[in-house]
C-alpha cells in the first residue's frame, strides 16, 4: 500500500514536471515560432498556462514528499533546505559583488536553477549515502 | 538511541526487507533504525512494537 502510494505520487510528480517544463517552453519560444508577438493573449494564455502548471507541480511535490516514508522525507527535506540555503547566500552574494562592480562577467539568470539543481542532486545523494 | 530490532528481527528469521515491508517504510529506513543512526517517529515505533508484539519500552533503550 505504502509503496503503491509513492510511485503513484512519483508518476504524478512526473507528469507534472514534464507539463510544467512544456508550458515554460510554450511560454518562452511560443511567441518567436507559434505565433507573432504582437498577439499578446496568446502569450498571456501560454503565460497563465505555465503558472497554472507550475502550481500543480507544487502542488504534486507536496504529496511526494507526503507519500514518502519518514526517513526519505528528512534526507529530501535536508537537500531541499541545503539546496535553499546555498541558493539564497550565492545568489545574493552575487547580488553584492555585482552592485560593488566587482564581476566581470553577467551571469545568465537561467544558471541559478540550474546551480540549485546541482546542489540539490549533491545534497540528495550526500544524504542517501549517509544513512545507509 | 539503542534498540534490539536486528536481535528481535534475527529471531523471527525476518530480513530487513521482510520487515520494512510489514512495518511500511523502506529497507533504508530500517537498516538506519537498527544501526542507531536515525531514530523513528513515535508512530513507526508503535508500528515496530505492534509488529513484534512487544512495547516500545521493551525495543527502544533511552541511553540518557
Amino acid at each position: 500500500m505504502h509503496i503503491r502510494n509513492e510511485i503513484r505520487a512519483s508518476a504524478q510528480l512526473v507528469l507534472w514536471t514534464f507539463a510544467w517544463v512544456a508550458s515554460l517552453a510554450l511560454a518562452k519560444f511560443g511567441p518567436q515560432f507559434l505565433w507573432d508577438p504582437s498577439r499578446q493573449a496568446a502569450s498571456w494564455t501560454a503565460v497563465a498556462l505555465n503558472v497554472a502548471a507550475g502550481a500543480c507541480w507544487i502542488i504534486a511535490f507536496t504529496r511526494f514528499l507526503r507519500a514518502l516514508d519518514e526517513l526519505q522525507r528528512k534526507i529530501m527535506l535536508e537537500a531541499l533546505a541545503i539546496t535553499l540555503g546555498v541558493g539564497w547566500v550565492t545568489g545574493l552574494a552575487y547580488v553584492v559583488a555585482d552592485t560593488a562592480g566587482l564581476v566581470a562577467r553577467d551571469v545568465d539568470v537561467a544558471a541559478l536553477p540550474a546551480f540549485t539543481g546541482v546542489v540539490f542532486v549533491v545534497a540528495f545523494a550526500v544524504g542517501k549515502i549517509r544513512y545507509r | 538511541m539503542k534498540n534490539r530490532i536486528t536481535e528481535l528481527r534475527a529471531e523471527r528469521r525476518w530480513t530487513q526487507a521482510d520487515l520494512a515491508q510489514r512495518a511500511e517504510v523502506s529497507r533504508q529506513t530500517i537498516n538506519a533504525v537498527e544501526t542507531g543512526k536515525f531514530d523513528p517517529s513515535l508512530p513507526l515505533a508503535f508500528r515496530l512494537a505492534r509488529l513484534f508484539e512487544m512495547t516500545i519500552e521493551e525495543i527502544f533503550i533511552d541511553e540518557q
